[in-house]
């Protein structure tokens, strides 16, 4: 037993690694006859813990190896590597500086991305419980067409808290602007006559914000929105209505709603901006019943429903036993009463499921819950072209590296006839490489800086670069080794093989493989490039043709006056008073206007004949005034407009072309339509479009009714000022107490397509990156062709070769690689815009011109690239560069 | 004054080498300081002074024979050179003529510790 007893070998190993080879022999007989002497008095565990102290106490200076010698000599090597590197990099200027910048811009288009897309994904991830909180979210399939939705009855929080004991709280959120006091408001504190216009209001039960645990600054979190008619408003609100003060217990009325009061319970922080939850007045569910019954009702889906589960429920099991109990036990019934006879049949497609909060904003694009959210499917195509921008990057880098070889091979062959090992090479290569990284990452982080302030702007977001947080500096150091290596690596092996004796007799091998990789390069990127041109033009062209589409409606020099419910009554007074200015021409009241945004509905229609017989026609149901289609500028192309004069127009309708076809109506006008009442249809307006382009017309009717919100003004003036000046001072005397608020009718439709601006914005941005990216690639290849030809182009030259004829001769090549690039760029192109302008009902169609125009601009840009290196090598003096052979 | 460049612990070192004999080699002679002094030390503590006074010349080393408990590897067996010897002989009469010269009431006092010099 006591033979298997050996010293620790890794100690053993330790010792060897540090001792003087002389006294190796004797040191490890000394060690081990002791260790064996104290086998014998104490434990093994101490004789071995006793070897490791031996070991360790051999670390003298008389016993270590001599490693300073080579160590400094390392050193040196280094230090020789990092000035030869400088100099090479201050040597050729504005090589150095392209590459640097090329890999620079690469870095900040990185950078950018990344710090977009970690924002992106820390949405709603920092409450405590984030892990077991769900919103509900229901799907059906009709007419084989998945929908998706959020908005359930009211009573169905309450019942699945009932039912299942997997829920913790449940909790509801009504943000639907449909009902008062959602949305905005003209809103002031009750001592206070000044009303302000806010935006940001929810209805909401109390548990959700105990389930979110939302942190709260003043108040009782317990209680807050228990009690009817109390309101939680974020810190931001509480200091501006009532600064220096806790407003716990203060009231506040909303649209001089003073029958209705709302007393503040609670303050909170005020949603960071990666919340999917924008609110800052949270008004209580509490006490609130919209209609009879309406809190008890399956009917009326309004309710967004967030549960809490208990840890540890299987929440695939969960969501099926839901399914079940709130389709059978309580949507069947309501469909069997209200007498839908497939009611069975249209459930077994119908199915609740569980979205974890943190999902809401990323994984929600094909859910209409009324948000605007970020898109999984973006956050990966950004981050695949934030990696593919940085291969190319790398690539470029690499490129150039090679590409300028020959300045190199003589240096090399020198080396190597010195001693120079090849690793010695390689590590001096890949120094260089790293000195470039780190320079290019400072001019990356740089230009990133420089350049948020825009990218906020055209990403609509409000990044901060993160400076104070504690991995930031060591992840840019580490990011920058790694691109320093990776794209060092082949260019230091590719170098480093040169045979000395081919380069000092100045030939250099040159592998015909390599112009294949970077021909291909070279088209990759100017198909992408292309690709990208096209798509600029072609959405510029759809933003155009949006902007000035003929409408059917008159969108120019209507001015809307915002939050007019406060004046009630007077709101009739006050159209007399604008109309007595000579130029305002026409001032209609409603809050359906055909911009989005503005009031909307879901109704069905009948024939009246028909009710009973067909299933209806969907369509809106608005409440306008007699001089809205005066007003608007729409056309009336059967039958009349409304007339104050007869009071019968109060039963009658106004519809559209799409309705009246929708409804099979030969001849519309007189013909009556039924939507739970009975309306005589007098006139048929011409369809325009009330909706986004992207939706066809839908059917729509128009009756005689009080929505007063918004007022509409058309006026004719050329001192737009003045005119507006007027309206103000108008308001000013009927509602003295707050500030008027108004808006252009076509900056609102204007503001209907922020995203298309937008999209033309960043791939604006995307195209100039792609084609200074593929600029850089072509001058690497250029500066290599042209180096590998200067003894064809010397002989040429000697022959009686012209300046221009050689510059052609040269450009000839990269002109077809460009011509290959958009040979396949123009169908990809194509497609890709074909496809999205297909999201668009309304669209234009892609002319020759756009590819023509494409193709143009490329190939000037690949000229102008290509001219700096092929006039250099034409001008070259044919004595010097044939001299060498 | 003369100078002995013979430090405390390589005195003693140099004395146990010279008592050892023919089995003076590092892990003996860092056994041996151990019971003679009941100080632990280490052997690469012994075997740096050793190849100190080595360089010095009051040593001189050469290879011995391998034994099994060393794995079979050999040990380096230490001898005092004639001037290690004489370097020694040379302390220890320092020493001792130092002695000579001592007050007895003081040597009582040190031995018996009953007396406190100020300055020692």
């Amino acid at each position: 037993m006591m033979a298997d007893l050996k010293p620790p070998r890794f100690a053993q190993k330790v010792l060897l690694s540090f001792l003087r080879e002389e006294i190796s022999e004797e040191v490890q007989g000394d060690l081990e006859e002791l260790f064996f002497s104290n086998l014998e008095k104490s434990t093994p565990a101490r004789a071995r813990l006793n070897y490791w102290y031996q070991v360790l106490n051999y670390l003298r200076p008389f016993a270590i190896k001599k490693f300073k010698s080579t160590f400094s000599n390392y050193l040196t090597m280094y230090k020789h590597d990092i000035k030869i590197g400088w100099r090479n990099l201050t040597k050729q200027k504005m090589y150095s500086a392209i590459k640097i910048g090329g890999l620079g811009m690469g870095i900040a288009a990185c950078f950018l991305i990344a710090l977009y897309l970690k924002e992106e994904l820390s949405y709603d991830q920092s409450y405590p419980d984030a892990s077991r909180i769900y919103r509900i979210v229901g799907r059906a399939t009709t007419d084989g067409v998945i929908e998706k939705w959020v908005s359930f009855p009211a009573p169905m929080a309450k019942a699945m808290l009932k039912d299942f004991p997997e829920i913790e709280i449940s909790a509801r959120l009504m943000p639907n602007s449909l009902f008062p006091g959602a949305g905005s408001n003209e809103i002031r504190p009750s001592d206070n006559k000044e009303n302000t216009y806010e935006e940001g209001f929810t209805y909401a039960d109390g548990e959700l914000l105990n389930m979110l645990q939302l942190p709260i600054i003043y108040g009782d979190k317990r209680n807050a929105l228990s009690e009817p008619n109390t309101m939680v408003i974020s810190k931001s609100k509480a200091n501006k209505y009532f600064p220096g003060q806790n407003p716990v217990g203060k009231i506040m009325f909303l649209n001089n709603d003073k029958s209705r009061p709302w007393k503040i319970s609670a303050v909170i922080q005020d949603p960071p901006s990666t919340s999917h939850l924008q609110y800052n007045f949270y008004l209580t569910l509490s006490g609130i019943e919209w209609w009879q019954g309406e809190q008890s009702s399956w009917d009326a889906d309004n309710y967004v429903d967030y549960i809490l589960l208990r840890p540890g429920t299987d929440v695939a099991l969960f969501k099926k036993k839901l399914t079940t109990d709130i389709g059978y036990n309580y949507y069947l019934p309501t469909m069997l009463k209200g007498g839908d006879k497939n009611a069975e049949k249209e459930l077994a497609t119908f199915s609740l499921h569980l979205q974890p909060v943190g999902d809401i904003h990323l994984k929600s694009y094909d859910i209409k819950d009324g948000l605007t959210h970020g898109d999984i499917r973006f956050v990966l195509m950004f981050a695949a072209i934030a990696c593919f921008i940085l291969v190319i990057a790398c690539i470029n880098f690499i490129n150039l590296s090679t590409a300028k070889s020959a300045n190199r091979a003589r240096e090399i062959g020198l080396k190597k006839v010195a001693g120079a090992s090849r690793n010695v090479l390689i590590t001096q290569f890949l120094t260089e490489s790293l000195l470039f990284s780190f320079f290019s990452f400072i001019l990356g982080i740089l230009l990133a800086w420089i350049l948020l302030p825009y990218f906020n702007l055209v990403s609509a977001r409000s990044l901060v670069i993160p400076w104070s947080a504690w991995w930031l500096a060591p992840g840019l150091l580490v990011s920058a080794v790694i691109i320093g290596l990776a794209a060092g690596l082949y260019p230091s092996i590719y170098l480093s093989s040169f045979m000395p004796i081919q380069v000092l007799k100045g030939e250099l091998s040159r592998g015909s493989k390599n112009s294949i990789l970077r021909n291909g390069l070279v088209i990759f990127q100017f198909t992408a490039s292309i690709i990208l041109i096209i798509s600029t033009v072609v959405i510029y062209d759809q933003m155009h043709f949006i902007l000035n589409k003929k409408l059917g409606y008159n969108k120019e020099q209507v001015i809307l006056v915002q939050g007019a419910n406060t004046l009630n009554k007077e709101v009739k007074n006050f159209k007399n008073e604008l109309l007595k200015n000579p130029h305002v021409i026409n001032v209609s009241v409603s809050d359906y206007l055909p911009v989005t945004g503005t009031k909307r509905n879901g109704n069905t229609f009948w024939e009246e004949s028909k009710r009973n017989s067909e299933s209806g026609v969907t369509g809106q149901f608005w409440r306008v005034d007699n001089d809205y289609i005066k007003t608007l500028g729409m056309k009336i192309i059967q039958g009349r407009d409304f007339n104050s004069s007869m009071p019968s127009d109060s039963q009658a309708v106004i519809i559209n072309q799409t309705l009246a076809n929708k409804l099979n109506l030969k001849d519309p006008v007189g013909k009556r339509i039924f939507n739970g009442g009975t309306y005589e249809v007098i006139g048929v307006v011409e369809d325009f479009n009330f909706e986004s382009l992207r939706d066809n017309i839908n059917g729509l009717c128009m009756q005689l009714g009080n929505s007063s919100s918004i007022i509409s003004v058309k006026v004719n003036s050329a001192d737009m000022q003045k005119t507006i000046a007027y309206i103000t001072s108008v308001w000013k005397t009927f509602s003295p107490n707050q500030t008027i608020r108004y808006t252009f009718l076509d900056e609102s439709y204007a503001r209907m397509y922020a995203d298309v601006k937008r999209l033309v914005s960043i791939i604006t941005g995307f195209a100039i990156l792609a084609i200074i990216i593929a600029c850089l690639g072509l001058l690497g290849l250029s500066s290599f062709i042209a180096e590998q030809r200067t003894k064809e182009i010397g002989i040429r030259k000697v022959m009686g070769a012209r300046i221009g004829t050689i510059t052609g001769l040269m450009s000839k090549d990269f002109v077809m690689l460009v011509g290959i690039a958009f040979a396949i760029a123009s169908p990809v192109a194509y497609w890709a815009m074909n496809k999205w302008l297909q999201d668009f009902a309304f669209h234009i169609n892609i002319g020759w011109w756009v590819f023509a125009l494409g193709g143009f601009v490329a190939v000037s840009i690949a000229l102008i690239t290509v001219s700096f290196q092929s006039i250099k090598a034409a001008l070259m003096d044919p004595v010097k560069s044939l001299r060498k052979e | 004054m003369m100078e002995t460049h013979l430090g405390n612990f390589e005195e003693v070192i140099l004395l146990i080498t010279g008592i050892l004999g023919e089995e003076a080699y590092a892990f003996k002679i860092a056994d041996e300081v151990e019971i003679q002094t009941g100080r632990t030390t280490s052997i690469g503590a012994v075997h740096s002074t050793l190849n100190r006074l080595e360089n010095k010349g009051f040593l001189t080393s050469q290879f011995g024979k391998p034994t099994v408990e060393r794995g079979g590897r050999r040990k380096r067996i230490y001898t005092i050179t004639a001037y290690g010897r004489r370097i020694l002989a040379a302390s220890r009469d320092f020493k001792l003529s130092l002695w000579k010269q001592y007050p007895d009431i003081i040597i009582d006092s040190l031995i018996y510790g009953r007396l406190s010099i100020k300055g020692i």
